[in-house]
């Protein structure tokens, strides 16, 4: 069927009104921002553009001598290695949990878990503040009980680190849990009878049906997530400003305090480019594996 | 999984009732405490020893929210950006479908670039897309505060991921018969994908609900803020008032909690779509 | 289809809002252009503080103003987005801490000429201390409208309890009261070396005759500011100071058996400390600083009015400037919000008469800003940053303030 004009057109008139958008309040701002990050702007200049210096690559030179933006790599590091795959294994565990039954106790359990994803995030800083705290806190009251602890959440750098992510997989589970959740529900039940028939058992229902079903939505929560964890920005940003001793600092709030705090906008844009490639690079292998996995 | 041992399922349920019940409790605590907070005043909010229910309950901290500050102009704002976040969702819906089952030129690089506006910070850009907005006289208005964030690149993705599992043949079968290509997109793709809708939907009305830093940036005049503006100002410069805040949050997670019950119904229904006949 | 039904309904309730935002933007342009009507950003809730006064403005001049309330934690965003689009309100609110900063944008206007002619924004009139954040290089670029200064805040009764009728009043004092404190028990101290607060240690380097920069050399590494720092350093090291933010709320920290029975921190406390402490009346008070080597110098803080540069009403909101600086604006003002007028006259009105009151008005005779510069919050950022290992490690004070010393350098001569 050869086609005409109108049908060459008729796939960008579902797509353009998106891009479109998209290019006016995304990609040029990111252009525009790319600029940026080769000038010194700051303050003054944000009033008076004559004022805007070129500088070409200094920003970029600098960070990699700034110890504070290195350990912010570091840190963002441990946040994504760490924390992506809690959130993805947590958040399938309990979709599947909760995909055992149909009954309204299962069905309110969706609601439980997916409360922490709508809670505002300045009610959760006071509210989780105070389950840290290391005194009064609830959680170092319930683990002294069974003598344990006291553990210094929030004031050792190495746990501080932890007590973030548990905050952050404590929040992103809900979201997650959604999207296998729907999908786990497209799986035909056709499927599990036939395998039924043959005799497999529960968990090899789960690894061989399940499992295999879900793998496009395990690669899309895993992108999703692997850029949110890049981003990491919230938990550290209301709970530690990035401390103690710049221990939790990430590069999103390593950008912010420089950008919004300091006023230094072209050293920020660097900083954030920096991590734009990481992220890009990250995903581009998700990517990789993802094709890899289908040709299989 | 009905055919084999009725007992061994039903026990099977319980223990995994019983994990789930363990694990929601745990989840579910830090917004309970919110919630209960809310009913407490401030100074029993500041007090050394905290008991989980309130002393003296009171309705002290919702009053102040509703006397004290003009929420009811806050609440409409939120509504009218909540419903325009749905036309995003729309078009969101829309550009998933072309990718997920159209092949045209520039479909990768384009593709590519829509996840590309994923991954830099909100931070970076804010200026540069004030500077826009500003150069198409569009601040200070409601089209300036929608329009930002009606399209995002997380919802395309989504759309994309789900839409191109459903299979060709329906879609190659409605183009024999003539139809055109909306009608297949509004008569047999968007009732297909009604899961992803709802699991969408839940996500539009949050962050349209949510609004908080364009509302603010874009605004000249308080007439277009949002509830969480108006949350926001009733902080202090330098102190917080507790009980005040913990009122506006849970406040602001009925209606979402509301919205997530209905939408669970067509989570459900997504389930029977999706067999296939 | 019940999706598609509700979907069409949406997509309807879309058209319609659409009109609305039609509505909307006519509606702002018609405004826009009256030179009778006015903008005023002002930093948290106005309705309460400001409205009346300027409801009086506009009844007496028929100018028309539209206050905004903007919430403090994004305030510094909307100025940006304001300095760089060159468009904004007429009249704003400027945290003094920020006036360096949008001066150099330019965001402001030089109201050095009317300051010079009218005498009732004179900067006689004003606390020396609020008068050096509205100049810069000689010129005006704001009038003070509220200060705000640092006091000791104390607890009456455990202080006594370990020999002292009064507040402490000097460093010595000082030590030696927060040490007898922390000796009550476990996770009991007497004293907060603050480590979040940015201008703390700089405070007391003060008080001990530093000078912080010299031009564009810091002086942070000289005698007087690590001299300071390793007294406050003492404190951590003896136990009579936490080593970390303990995240307590003031009836936590302040209250009952008071873990912490000292700190110093400004007027906004006092609120707080009476509503939410659950102390009485006669368990708790303020004092001035302790005096160090040299003097009990305070910070400064509070708020000015300026002109936006850009503004198109320039003269209508130099006019609200002005009403609102009257010594009867700024009682109402404090009347209304506790915020403690810059105005020297405006302190012996009966409304400021209660004794903890005045005792911010004998610190206001020792008070100063920190240095006005651009690169000031980043300093301060730094020297958290750097004195953090000091407290809770211990590390050395001269090498941490050599480092500082460098690094501050470096950021100067950019």
């Amino acid at each position: 069927m050869a086609k005409t004009l109108r049908d060459k057109l008729v796939p960008y008139t579902f797509v353009l009104p998106a891009l479109l958008l998209l290019a006016l309040f995304s990609l040029i701002p990111i252009f525009i921002a790319l600029i940026i990050s080769f000038t010194g702007l700051d303050i003054t200049g944000l009033g008076d553009w004559s004022q805007i210096k070129f500088i070409g690559l200094q920003n970029y030179t600098q960070l990699f001598h700034d110890s504070a933006f290195l350990q912010s790599i570091l840190n963002t590091g441990y946040y994504v290695v760490i924390g992506v795959p809690l959130v993805i294994l947590l958040s399938l565990t309990v979709a599947i949990l909760i995909n055992f039954g149909q009954n309204r106790f299962f069905r309110f359990m969706r609601l439980v878990f997916y409360t922490p994803s709508i809670t505002n995030t300045v009610a959760v800083a006071v509210v989780w503040t105070y389950m840290y705290n290391p005194s009064m806190g609830l959680l170092n009251n319930l683990f002294g009980k069974i003598g344990m602890g006291p553990f210094p959440w929030l004031s050792d750098p190495a746990t501080a680190k932890i007590s973030l992510i548990i905050l952050a997989v404590w929040k992103a589970i809900g979201l997650n849990m959604l999207i296998f959740l729907a999908a786990l529900q497209g799986i035909p039940e056709s499927l599990y009878e036939a395998a039924e028939l043959d005799g497999a058992g529960w968990w090899q229902q789960t690894r061989h049906i399940t499992l295999p079903s879900l793998s496009f939505s395990i690669f899309f929560v895993t992108v999703t997530t692997l850029i949110g964890w890049f981003q990491f920005f919230d938990e550290p940003f209301v709970m530690t400003k990035g401390g103690p001793l710049n221990s939790t600092n990430s590069v999103a709030l390593f950008v912010y305090q420089n950008g919004f705090q300091n006023s230094n906008f072209g050293y920020a844009a660097a900083g954030s480019f920096i991590m734009f490639a990481a992220i890009i690079l990250a995903t581009l292998v998700q990517f990789k594996l993802q094709k890899k996995q289908q040709g299989l | 999984m009905i055919n084999g041992n009725k007992s061994a399922v039903r026990n099977g349920k319980v223990a995994v009732g019983a994990i789930l019940l363990f694990w929601g409790v745990i989840t579910i605590l830090p917004f309970l405490w919110m919630f209960l907070s809310s009913f407490k005043s401030n100074a029993e909010i500041s007090q050394a020893t905290q008991n989980f229910l309130p002393n003296h309950w009171t309705f002290d901290n919702y009053k102040r929210l509703f006397v004290d500050s003009n929420f009811g102009v806050y609440l409409k704002n939120t509504l009218i950006i909540t419903l325009f976040s749905f036309l995003g969702m729309l078009l969101n819906a829309m550009a998933g479908y072309g990718f997920a089952k159209f092949k045209f030129k520039g479909r990768g690089p384009l593709f590519i670039l829509v996840l590309a506006t994923m991954m830099i910070p909100g931070q970076v850009t804010m200026i540069p897309v004030y500077l826009i907005l500003n150069e198409m006289h569009l601040t200070n208005t409601l089209a300036g505060i929608i329009l930002p964030g009606l399209v995002g690149a997380f919802a395309i993705f989504l759309f994309r991921q789900f839409m191109s599992n459903i299979s060709n043949s329906i879609i190659e079968a409605a183009r024999l018969d003539g139809a055109s290509e909306w009608y297949i997109f509004w008569h047999i793709i968007i009732p297909i994908s009604k899961p992803v809708l709802a699991v969408q939907g839940i996500l539009t009305f949050i962050g349209g609900w949510n609004a908080f830093l364009w509302p603010l940036i874009i605004a000249n005049d308080q007439k277009y803020y949002t509830l969480s503006v108006g949350l926001q100002l009733l902080q202090g410069q330098h102190t917080s008032d507790y009980g005040l805040q913990m009122a506006g949050s849970s406040f602001m997670v009925i209606p979402i909690v509301i919205i997530f019950i209905i939408f669970q119904k067509y989570i459900l229904q997504g389930f029977n779509v999706q067999a296939e006949k | 289809m019940k999706l598609t039904k509700w979907l069409g309904i949406s997509a309807a309730a879309v058209a319609a809002a659409l009109l609305l935002v039609g509505c909307g933007n006519s509606n702002n342009s018609s405004s826009g252009s009256n030179g009778k009507s006015i903008t005023f950003w002002y930093g948290g809730d106005a309705d309460t503080a400001v409205k009346p006064m300027v409801d009086a403005f506009t009844k007496k001049t028929g100018i028309k103003v539209k206050i905004q309330s903007i919430p403090w934690s994004q305030y510094n965003d909307k100025l940006l987005t304001a300095a760089a689009s060159k468009s904004g309100p007429d009249l704003v609110l400027m945290g003094t801490t920020g006036m360096a900063n949008y001066v150099s944008s330019k965001s402001l206007m030089d109201i050095s000429k009317e300051v010079k002619s009218d005498k009732n924004i004179s900067p006689d009139k004003y606390f020396e201390g609020s008068v050096r954040t509205t100049e810069f290089n000689g010129k005006y670029y704001a009038v003070p409208w509220y200060v705000e200064t640092r006091v000791l805040y104390y607890r009456k009764d455990l202080l006594k309890q370990v020999g002292y009728n009064e507040a402490p009043k000097t460093w010595d004092e000082l030590y030696d009261a927060a040490t007898k404190l922390s000796k009550r028990g476990k996770n009991m101290y007497g004293f907060n070396v603050d480590f979040a607060e940015p201008t703390f240690g700089f405070m007391f380097a003060r008080q001990n005759g530093a000078t912080l920069i010299k031009g564009k050399t810091p002086q942070f590494n000289k005698k007087p500011t690590v001299e300071a720092l390793e007294y406050l350093a003492q404190f951590y090291k003896n136990g009579a100071s936490p080593k970390q933010d303990l995240k307590l709320t003031i009836g936590q920290s302040f209250g009952g058996k008071a873990p912490i029975p000292m700190f110093i921190s400004g007027p906004w406390m006092m609120a707080s400390v009476k509503k939410d402490a659950g102390l009485k009346d006669d368990q708790w008070g303020v004092a001035v600083l302790p005096k160090g080597k040299d003097n009990n110098m305070s910070n400064t803080g509070g708020g000015n009015l300026a002109v936006f540069n850009y503004s198109k009403n320039k003269s209508s909101a130099m006019k609200l400037l002005k009403y609102l600086s009257t010594e009867s604006s700024q009682l109402k003002y404090y009347k209304n919000s506790d915020s403690m007028p810059t105005l020297k006259s405006a302190w012996t009105d009966k409304s400021l008469s209660d004794s903890r009151i005045q005792v911010f008005r004998k610190q206001l005779n020792s008070s100063e800003p920190m240095p006005l510069i651009k690169q000031w919050d980043q300093i301060g950022q730094n020297y958290l940053k750097a004195w953090e290992p000091v407290a809770m490690q211990g590390a050395n004070v001269q090498k941490a303030m050599d480092q500082l010393n460098s690094q501050t350098e470096q950021l100067l001569n950019k």
